[in-house]
């Protein structure tokens, strides 16, 4: 068994529209069935594996199955939530594509590593060790997956349709997309002011804050030293805390001192912890946390320090490791509860009730080991948002607006939040900036809250999933200009467009990376851009086999056509039809409300309708094509060419707009070009763009080198008629074809290169198209070979021109511009000259010079 | 005889007071028997104070030209203002600027009241007892080091003040009329009050984000997000020793910058690095300064700090390389210190654009040194050229020149980041250049930007930053204020506190009131007690959901504590009864009376109101001194102060026919039935219903409509 690619599919992809594992897995005695005992080695070794085939199946599986439900099965033992494989035979015998959902992608790879180990090991019939396995599976994943409080946050979002996508591999994350995003960094916003942060960490200038707006707080001040500590106790009069000013997780505090001894002690060890001490009023009673999350109180907790109660039989270092063994306590802030620290401080506690490690405390005493309530040191929370008195969520509520907090832990002391802070002497004692919220998710007793709900509502307004409007195009000819064509219009709109696509990827117009740009890296960097309020994105296949979509769902997908396709014989992608599944993706992922815009007259991709989840317009010049007539009669949105004009109706309703008035099209003479203004017709119309809007775009639309380079780029060359085109499938040739047999000529001259990826029956297929159109025919060998030998592209096109009838003249050159200006050389006026070109903008660049040139 | 200066109490002053507008130190200061020794008669004493402190030529004292004060020295003047100059003159050295001091005699003999503007409580205090030592020495003819004096009280106010940055947004505040509150001994200032308040901490807002700093200080993060929306950027990545650094600059191709991931202010980074030597030296360099280190790209050229502020490039710097010449005699420390740090430019402190260059405290110097094959300590030959600093301090003023791509770019990378107020680091050869042209890169994004360097270029303009962060706070014609109403008088004074505050209330404006029986949030009493004090006013105008504010001041506290606020939209009198007021604080005399709680009506904005007592003719008296409009009212309308202010048009409220009426002119409107009032009816009715009177005008004044102030009074329960 050999494992060839392993690729992570982080987006919708064909396979599924989870994020994925996808390996090409090549075995040579690939049935199980033939190996004798490898199931049964294989169930040994790992037996929560699971079924391998449905019940009644008979048929042996094979190695690729067998990998699949290992690397999925260790994933689901080690608690990652994941559900989807699959497994799929290619074209090739014995090689499978094998699909493995993953929840953190470096876990879906540890895993698809293990499942590998796993399988040699049941072959070799050699050890494996599952419980490392599921081990080092479960370490990575705790530390690749987000913390509990932005995963709650996240889970929120997600539920509220909001897109997301982690910036950092830490808890920071952005929300929605372009000008819409927001961000978070565990439970803080990009809202979180950074002066109120500080604020929160100064103690004393919180407290008279706090004060001044009318917030019960501890009375006390710091002090300079020792002696002054005492003396501010006495000032205070009553029991005092001391700790440190800027302390966190309680090091350093000391409570309810009354004695000089003991005030100068606990001075001592705060002093350890920081230079700066606080002496305050000690305020006894309950710890409790509330979170304020915008203008209101969500949730609760009361806090209890870590505790253990006696039975008369077992030591403290006993009862602690009783209750450490909890699977509920964990080390970290993972889980619901965190184990007791039986440290120094737990010591100096015990010593404090009188106790040591191995003493044995009577049958119900109850043995604090620590005198604050922090979860990270063993505490336990209970859950009181139902209890909380009006008048005492309002001072917490006060509170974090005083200091600014959007959301905001404000720690009260009191006996209950029964009553209000006056009625009962409590007091607020600090507030905290980006707070934990686990003690509110997965309190350890009582009910959890919808904290990430609240937060998510106080970023997003009801009805708001911080998208921007998406429009995916794929297609194997016309994507460029219809993407552009769509981005212009809605820039019309006044949107700032953000667009990818084959050259490049434009923010409102301006180009900010160059070269192809089709792919989902592209369209992740218009999604992420803070200038965009809608996007027009380029969906090529090759993105889509590598890595999936860019993006969860779009509201618009157009498919141009699919015809006889392109880069067949690429990814297992041999038919029309595979090529069909990929492109589909698009079509897969629109949105519920969203509309898929097809080409009737492609039977591939009018078949698209049925995977769309939301509605579809067609469109195609021939209003007649059944499958036009069909929807429309059935009052469904169609658009059509009639009598000069674009027709876009739905039932009764009728909008022209006169091919005249879309200088793209040239009064409807090039054919593909009125295809790439329906597409983007219905695209526009899909988004409720307004029709006015519409008119002007398409009239304002300049298809040139300049705006459009190399889509049907006219030129005069001494009299003669110059077209650049970057057509390079028989698709495209055919349009062009088509398109330039409307223009009157009197010799026609086509220069072609064919690009190494495709098929050779697809290299030869545009010269035969050629061939019957052109008298000249001048072939030149291209800097892309794409692994093909030196002269073995060449080679094919002269084959395609075999049974050419119209070309007489032949010729072969090596270089581009020495072809671009032979070809030139040779023109007369009236002449009319094909010019496929490679190298978009150096091959115009140079045409452009030589047209200047005369 | 003895002679002394004693300071029998000091009252620092915190607000609006019977001196000035502004917070002052007040001393009462008992001079004993230096009474009888007027300056003139002191031998040696006018040579002495203007030879130690030869500014003092610049005061212009009463006589109100230069060397007005000087003279009254020379001719014969008391130690009490003496010492109020002198106070004012330390400050002046101590680099508290302050024009305003008054010295007056009280009725006690030898008892002067001393006054100086202050600016810092700390400060003004050292620098008054530090003047009386003066005057003291320069009596008694003993030496007095000035120098020293001036040095530890320089130290003080730079220690306690506003730093440049924070004061120079303050100020840029102040000149919009936006009043500011610190809220701390640092740099944490309130701008505004109440509800419409916001808050600076240095080069930072209250909308700062914490988020967007956390970015801004992870330097490959903050490239990452910058590059993918196509900002240029020097490329490069992680590395993890100092092997790695060198394959790294393999990869990028050299010359390459190291530099730590986390670091501040340009510290260990070393630039243009070619050799692998270079870079594993430079990798050490940088592993000390953080925990991460980067190896990228050198972009050639000029450092600039480009400042953004809320979307707006605000100012821009260049920064410029030091080099110094051999001349084949000197080492290289000995060229530095003779040819770079003699700049007059150059100093350690703030006041100087430029830092001195010092090679033991600036690794980064002597990497660069060593880079040319010297030590510090060698001698290049004659004229032979050694770059000390590739770019030191980026002081050199190019806002104007700035190309307006490059300006777009930067506050996209600020938008991109998230901050309101950005200093983008950007390396290019020509600022007025787009950046694709010359390969100019952004290297760095940071929050808090140092302002200093705009505030005082080494060349070029001085740009107003502070007036664009104010302006990125405050909308054009907002002032951060919100409706003041501040009543002082005699008799009824918490009476008409409460009411207004209880009409305002009902206007749905959540109202924060200090007055005589306690502190109230939005009806809540928070603190029981006499509260009509500066502190708790303060608290009203610190907490942030105030959105109107009532205080009651009485004569006691603008004596002793000022007013809490600078100005108040409406300034309310009852009445003055001297007597009451007499005997405390030197106050003898009804003039003195009159000074005292005038305080409230000068402070009155200029669309503001005073609402003055009509039948109290020592409060109609003074309505001149107000500088807004004034609203009289009074129980009995016809006394020659109410009419002769209606007939010229203006307004007054006052009881006709049984009712309460607001007049405009001739216009009357019925506000509501005497009798029917239920507070007038419950004891002294008199003086009752000029109290509601008065409260009547305060509302009407804030704009409060007829038939709510008409419910509020009907409703309203003492």
């Amino acid at each position: 068994m050999e494992v060839s690619r392993i690729r992570a599919l982080r987006g919708p992809s064909l396979w599924s529209r989870r994020t994925a594992i996808e390996a090409i897995v090549t075995c040579n005695e690939c049935l199980i069935g033939d190996m004798p005992d490898f199931e049964a080695r294989l169930r040994a070794r790992f037996p929560e594996i699971g079924s391998l085939k449905p019940a009644g199946h008979e048929e042996s599986i094979s190695m690729a199955h067998a990998l699949e439900f290992a690397a999925l099965g260790l994933q689901v033992q080690a608690g990652c939530p994941v559900t989807f494989s699959r497994t799929a035979a290619t074209t090739e015998a014995e090689v499978f594509q094998v699909v493995v959902e993953y929840s953190e992608e470096r876990v879906g790879r540890l895993a698809f590593e293990l499942a590998q180990t796993l399988c040699r090991a049941a072959v070799n019939d050699t050890p494996f060790d599952l419980a490392d396995a599921l081990a080092r599976l479960r370490e990575l994943d705790e530390d690749e997956r987000l913390g509990p409080s932005t995963g709650a946050i996240v889970q929120a979002a997600v539920t509220r349709g909001i897109p997301f996508r982690r910036m950092t591999s830490g808890s920071m994350v952005q929300f929605g997309w372009g000008s819409r995003q927001r961000r978070i960094q565990a439970a803080e916003t990009d809202h979180t002011s950074a002066i109120s942060e500080a604020i929160a960490q100064d103690k004393e200038l919180t407290k008279m804050l706090l004060d001044a707006a009318g917030v019960p707080i501890p009375q006390g001040r710091p002090v300079s030293d020792a002696e002054d500590a005492w003396v501010a106790a006495c000032e205070i009069g009553g029991p005092v805390v001391i700790k440190p000013q800027d302390g966190n997780q309680g090091k350093g505090v000391a409570v309810n001192i009354e004695t000089y001894e003991r005030v100068l002690a606990a001075y001592a060890a705060s002093a350890e912890v920081s230079s700066e001490i606080m002496v305050e009023r000690y305020i006894p009673g309950y710890d409790f946390r509330l979170l304020v999350v915008g203008n209101h109180l969500v949730a609760a907790a009361r806090r209890d320090p870590p505790q253990v109660i006696g039975d008369g039989v077992h030591t403290v270092r006993e009862l602690v490791e009783q209750v450490n063994s909890d699977p509920l306590r964990g080390e970290g802030h993972a889980t619901s509860l965190t184990k007791i620290h039986f440290d120094d401080i737990a010591l100096a506690t015990l010593a404090k009730q009188g106790h040591a490690a191995d003493s044995v405390p009577t049958k119900g005493a109850r043995v604090m080991l620590r005198n604050n309530a922090n979860l990270s040191t063993g505490g336990s929370a209970t859950d009181v948002t139902d209890d909380v008195h009006p008048e005492l969520a309002a001072r917490a509520v006060a509170a974090a607006q005083m200091i600014g907090l959007d959301i905001c832990g404000v720690d009260v002391v009191c006996d209950s939040v029964h009553r209000s802070l006056e009625e009962q002497g409590g007091a607020v004692i600090e507030v905290n900036a980006a707070p934990g919220l686990r003690m509110h998710l997965a309190p350890s007793f009582g009910k959890g809250r919808a904290v990430g709900e609240a937060i998510i509502a106080s970023m997003f307004a009801e009805g708001e999933n911080g998208r921007i409007p998406v429009v995916a195009v794929s297609g194997t000819n016309g994507k460029t200009t219809t993407v552009r064509l769509i981005s212009h219009l809605l820039g019309e709109k006044g949107l700032r467009v953000g667009m990818t696509n084959s050259d490049g990827v434009y923010i409102q117009g301006r180009r900010i990376d160059t070269g192809d740009c089709s792919g989902p890296k592209s369209a992740r960097t218009v999604l992420l851009h803070p200038d965009v309020d809608a996007a027009v994105l380029e969906t090529a296949r090759g993105g889509v086999l590598r890595e999936g979509l860019a993006f969860d769902r779009c509201n618009v997908a157009v498919v141009t056509n699919i015809g006889m396709g392109d880069h067949l014989g690429l990814s297992y992608i041999s038919t029309v039809e595979d090529l069909a599944v990929v492109k589909r993706v698009i079509v897969e992922n629109v949105a519920p409300g969203g509309v898929a815009v097809l080409n009737a007259a492609d039977p591939i991709v009018a078949k698209m309708a049925d995977a769309c989840p939301g509605s579809v317009i067609f469109f195609t010049s021939d209003p007649h094509h059944p499958v036009m007539a069909t929807h429309h009669a059935r009052g469904l949105r169609v658009v059509y060419v009639n009598e000069g004009s674009i027709v876009a109706a739905e039932g009764g309703f009728e909008h022209r707009i006169a091919l005249a008035q879309i200088p793209l099209t040239r009064n409807g003479a090039i054919g593909f070009q009125v295809d790439n203004a329906m597409a983007a017709i219905a695209a526009c119309w899909a988004l409720g763009v307004d029709w006015e809007i519409i008119h002007a775009g398409l009239a304002s639309f300049v298809s040139d080198a300049a705006t459009v380079p190399g889509r049907f780029n006219l030129f005069d060359y001494r009299g003669a008629t110059l077209i650049a085109d970057y057509g390079h499938n028989p698709d495209a040739i055919q349009s062009l074809v088509k398109a330039v047999e409307h223009m009157p000529a009197k010799r026609r001259v086509v220069v072609i290169s064919g690009a190494g990826d495709r098929r050779n029956e697809d290299i030869r297929q545009q010269t035969q198209i050629l061939g019957e159109a052109f008298d000249t025919v001048i072939l030149y060998q291209d800097q892309c070979q794409r692994g093909r030998a030196d002269g073995e592209v060449l080679a094919l096109l002269q084959q395609g021109l075999e049974k050419a009838t119209r070309a007489t003249a032949i010729e072969e050159i090596r270089g581009e511009f020495l072809a671009i200006d032979t070809a030139l050389a040779r023109l007369e006026p009236g002449d009319l000259c094909l010019i496929l070109i490679d190298e978009v903008d150096a091959a115009l660049a140079h045409i452009a010079k030589r047209v200047a040139e005369g | 005889m003895e002679n002394k200066i004693e300071f029998l109490k000091i009252i620092p002053l915190r607000g609006p007071n019977i001196w000035t507008y502004r917070p002052v130190l007040e001393a009462w200061v008992d001079i004993g028997d230096l009474e009888d020794s007027p300056s003139n008669t002191l031998p040696g004493f006018y040579e002495r104070l203007s030879s130690w402190l030869p500014a003092l030529i610049e005061h212009r004292c009463g006589i109100g030209e230069r060397g007005g004060f000087l003279r009254r020295v020379r001719e014969g003047t008391w130690p009490g203002h003496i010492l109020e100059h002198v106070t004012l003159e330390l400050q002046n050295l101590a680099g508290m600027q302050s024009g305003f001091g008054k010295a007056r005699s009280t009725s006690a003999r030898s008892v002067y009241k001393v006054v100086v503007r202050s600016r810092h409580e700390e400060v003004s205090r050292a620098c008054l007892y530090a003047a009386r030592d003066l005057v003291m020495a320069a009596i008694e003819d003993r030496p007095f080091d000035i120098p020293a004096t001036v040095a530890r009280l320089r130290d003080l106010a730079d220690s306690l003040c506003l730093g440049p940055s924070t004061a120079c947004i303050v100020d840029a505040a102040s000149d919009r009329r936006i009043p500011s509150i610190r809220l701390t001994e640092g740099n944490l200032v309130q701008l505004g009050y109440g509800a419409r308040s916001r808050r600076i901490w240095t080069a930072e807002t209250d909308q700062t984000s914490a988020i967007a700093e956390s970015i801004s200080s992870d330097k490959n993060l903050t490239k990452n997000l910058l590059q993918a929306c196509g900002v240029p950027v020097p490329e490069g990545r992680l590395v993890d020793s100092p092997e790695d650094a060198w394959e790294a600059a393999g990869e990028i191709g050299v010359p390459v910058v190291v530099k730590p991931r986390d670091g501040n202010h340009g510290r260990g980074v070393s630039t243009e690095l070619m050799t692998r030597a270079e870079v594993e030296a430079a990798y050490k360099l940088a592993l000390d300064e953080g925990s991460d280190v980067i190896v990228e790209r050198f972009v050639r050229g000029n450092e600039h700090r480009l400042l953004v502020v809320g979307g707006r490039l605000a100012a821009a710097a260049r920064g410029e390389s030091a080099s110094v010449v051999g001349d084949g005699r000197s080492t290289i420390l000995e060229l530095i210190d003779t040819q770079i740090n003699t700049d007059p430019r150059r100093g350690t402190t703030e006041d100087y654009p430029l830092n001195l260059v010092l090679v033991d405290e600036d690794p980064a110097v002597r990497l660069e040194i060593t880079r040319q094959g010297f030590t510090p300590e060698a001698i290049p030959p004659l004229g032979a050229e050694v770059m000390i600093q590739r770019n030191g301090n980026v002081a050199f003023d190019v806002t104007d020149l700035v190309h307006p791509d490059v300006a777009a770019t930067v506050c996209l990378a600020a938008r991109i980041v998230g901050l309101d107020i950005a200093g983008i680091d950007l390396v290019a050869e020509d600022i007025s250049r787009p950046l694709d042209e010359q390969q100019g890169a952004i290297v760095e994004v940071n929050a808090g930007p140092g302002l200093l360097m705009h505030l005082k270029p080494a060349s070029g303009e001085p740009r107003p930053i502070g007036q664009a962060i104010v302006d990125s706070l405050f909308a054009e014609g907002e002032n951060g204020r919100i409706p003041i109403v501040g009543i002082t008088g005699t008799n009824g004074t918490n009476l008409v506190a409460r009411l207004v505050a209880h009409l305002l209330h009902l206007s749905g404006k959540r109202v924060g009131l200090a007055c005589s029986d306690g502190l109230y949030h939005n009806q809540r009493r928070v603190e029981k007690g006499n509260r009509a004090t500066w502190a708790a006013a303060r608290k009203v105008l610190l907490n942030r959901v105030t959105e109107a504010a009532v205080f009651e001041n009485g004569s006691d506290m603008i004596l002793s504590e000022g007013l809490a606020y600078d100005r108040c939209q409406v300034g309310v009198v009852t009445d003055i009864d001297p007597a009451r007021h007499l005997g405390r604080y030197y106050i003898e005399t009804p003039d003195q009376v009159f000074n005292v709680l005038r305080t409230q009506v000068d402070v009155v904005l200029t669309d503001g109101v005073a609402v003055l007592n009509g039948n109290d003719p020592m409060v109609a008296g003074m309505a001149p001194l107000c500088d807004g409009e004034v609203i009289f009212f009074g129980a009995d309308p016809d006394v020659p102060a109410i009419t002769d202010h209606l007939a010229q048009g203006k307004r007054a409220v006052l009881v006709r026919d049984g009712f309460v009426a607001l007049a405009t002119g001739t216009e009357e409107a019925r506000l509501v039935e005497v009798s029917g009032i239920m507070l007038a009816s419950a004891g002294a009715a008199g003086l009752q219903i000029e109290n509601v009177l008065a409260a009547a005008g305060a509302a009407w004044a804030l704009g409060l409509p007829l038939e709510l102030i008409r419910a509020g009074i009907e409703t309203f329960r003492d």
